[in-house]
């Protein structure tokens, strides 16, 4: 066997990093799992903010795009930031960008991850206003498969549902540790409900609403994506109402899934994380990541992050004793 | 399109991360008996140089294909040293291993260059490979360049995580490498040197902790531990003191291998 020998002299370099209790990153709980995939989007959204795409006029022509259909109240100022964004374009976006990138950075980064979550929840709500129009849902352009209530404003609800505290330390999922199990369950079902809601607007039921909007993903994407969203427009042509009422049903049982009993709630998430990733590829494109033109990823990889946060947790067995994993998590998090 | 002065700022910060890792070779003394050679540094040294140059075109050193050989080469390394990981630790050497990243930054570096290159004829040239402007950066399969960059960012998300707990430490823990093979460099990992550095009840539960870290941490292959990231030398073979113990900390290897992951995720995405 290897000899691992210590040398006596103490280390200089020690300093705040090397002195945190043990057991706080010995043992990543369930919330950190998931602050991370958060830290991981935002990065991705980041880094996307850089693209040659950003850098022209298009990325503030998108920006003006989003007050169209808006009351006045909404729209003005959207219209002052994209001429903000236009005339600054260079400056504007890089500091977009490297924002973003950050708030990835700071929300991996343990010492930082309050700070980022906080920024990143100011910002987002921001970025719903001026960037994406409140996401189209005042305008009645909102749909499921084109990312609504706004991707953004998802990023908002996780960092708050996943902020650091323990408000409810027998919370039987991890969204509900810093809210509360209520609060929680209603932001699900408000977040879902809408999303059914959308699925039934005159706009997204039109026979033809459901074939046009994900036959429009096409376009730039590599061979097989294309290949995929035009078996998927086929698949729905001329069936926007029957596809309309579907969709919204799934999105219903989703809503309320979370109320009903484990077994019911555990099949609810999994069909929910199965709508986020077909929403993500096939009404998404991606995010239209590899067509080259893509903001962020989209809301596809936030749901299925969301609904994972509200995964029910192994029951504390008060006979055994045992450690559960609720009580290792809330013990790693009171550690830290 | 991306401004030039972005890629050239990052092009200086790869040089940053390329001077670094000189530097820890250079303070390791790995020509000295008893030292170990740490191919991670070695890798982050060509690896910074080799995206200096394709950020910006001044900085070219090798032709391409120079370049392609040399990540060929570490590809095979670096697949050789996850399968030893992977026979100690299972799927923990693709999760939490140190040689598994670096052989995602070389996959991706390899396909950088040949993806880059079949384009840039179309595309007229781009940096650090054809002399063209920086923006035309480009690849012919957006798809795998995606995959790359999400698989560096899940990396790198993670890399800053630990390095913010208590995986990597800013000390050099002096580890000695008795039983080490010879014909297998680099054993010492950053997370027994990490152990060893923290703080903890007594002296003798670091010194355990570190051995069991190493057998189920870093892996362990016939009694010799097999990590990627050495942060150890023999005792007293440190030069520059205090500065000489802080570039030879794992924390500042990690923070190499993240900055090169987030740049190179940067340099994927932008050329899609």
């Amino acid at each position: 066997m290897s000899e691992v020998a210590v040398a006596g002299r103490p280390a200089v370099w020690r300093g705040w990093l090397g002195t945190e209790p043990r057991t706080a990153a010995a043992r990543p709980d369930v919330r950190r799992a998931l602050q991370l995939g958060l830290a991981a989007i935002w990065l991705l959204d980041g880094v996307l903010q850089y693209q040659p795409f950003m850098y022209t006029k298009a990325f503030g022509q998108m920006l003006a795009g989003t007050a169209a259909g808006n009351p006045s109240a909404i729209a003005r100022p959207i219209n002052w930031d994209a001429t903000l964004v236009e005339h600054h374009l260079v400056l504007i976006n890089t500091i977009f960008a490297t924002l973003q990138l950050l708030l990835g950075l700071g929300i991996a980064f343990r010492p930082t991850v309050r700070f980022a979550l906080a920024v990143s929840i100011a910002w987002s709500i921001g970025v719903w206003w001026f960037g994406e129009g409140l996401g189209g849902i005042l305008n009645g352009v909102a749909s499921p498969l084109n990312g609504a209530p706004g991707a953004v404003i998802i990023y908002a609800l996780i960092a708050v549902l996943l902020w650091p505290a323990d408000r409810d330390l027998s919370a039987p999922f991890v969204a509900a540790r810093a809210v509360g199990a209520h609060v929680a369950r209603a932001l699900w079902l408000v977040l879902w409900l809408s999303l059914a809601y959308f699925a039934l607007t005159p706009d997204n039921r039109a026979p033809q609403a459901l074939n046009g909007m994900i036959a429009g993903m096409e376009s730039g994407q590599p061979g097989w994506l294309s290949a995929i969203d035009r078996g998927a427009a086929s698949l729905v042509a001329n069936q926007g109402l029957a596809a309309s009422i579907a969709l919204a049903v799934a999105l219903a049982v989703i809503a309320v899934g979370v109320f009903l009993p484990t077994p019911v709630a555990k099949a609810a998430l999994v069909l929910a994380i199965v709508v986020s990733l077909v929403i993500w590829v096939v009404g998404e494109g991606f995010g239209m990541i590899l067509a080259g033109g893509a903001t962020d990823p989209n809301s596809g990889p936030l749901l299925v992050l969301l609904a994972l946060a509200y995964w029910p947790f192994k029951a504390v067995s008060p006979s055994t004793g045992a450690a559960s994993v609720l009580s290792a998590n809330a013990a790693g998090e009171l550690a830290r | 399109m991306t401004p030039d002065w972005i890629l050239d700022l990052l092009a200086a910060l790869m040089l940053v991360v390329a001077a670094v890792s000189a530097a820890r070779l250079v303070v390791a003394r790995p020509w000295r008996h008893g030292s170990v050679i740490i191919d991670s540094d070695v890798a982050h040294l060509l690896m910074a140089i080799a995206m200096a140059g394709m950020l910006a075109a001044s900085l070219q050193t090798l032709p391409d294909t120079g370049w392609e050989v040399i990540f060929g080469l570490m590809i095979a390394w670096y697949a050789f040293r996850v399968v030893l990981d992977a026979r100690a630790t299972g799927v923990r050497a693709l999760a939490g291993g140190h040689c598994a990243p670096h052989l995602v930054h070389s996959a991706a570096m390899l396909y950088m260059f040949l993806a880059m290159t079949s384009s840039a004829g179309a595309m007229a040239g781009m940096a650090g490979m054809s002399g063209g402007s920086s923006s035309m950066l480009m690849v012919s399969d957006p798809t795998l360049a995606f995959v790359f960059a999400l698989i560096l960012i899940g990396y790198s998300i993670w890399d800053i995580d630990q390095l913010s707990g208590r995986r990597y430490s800013l000390a050099n823990a002096r580890v000695s490498l008795a039983g080490v093979r010879t014909s297998v460099p680099a054993m010492a990992g950053a997370e027994s040197a990490a152990n060893t550095a923290f703080p903890g009840p007594s002296r003798a539960s670091a010194v355990s902790d570190a051995s069991a870290d190493t057998a189920t941490g870093s892996g362990a292959v016939d009694g010799h531990p097999v990590a990627c990231d050495a942060a150890a030398m023999a005792g007293g073979n440190v030069v520059g003191g205090a500065f000489g113990e802080f570039l030879l900390s794992p924390a500042v290897t990690v923070g190499s291998r993240v900055t090169m992951g987030v740049v190179m995720t940067f340099m994927l995405l932008i050329a899609i």
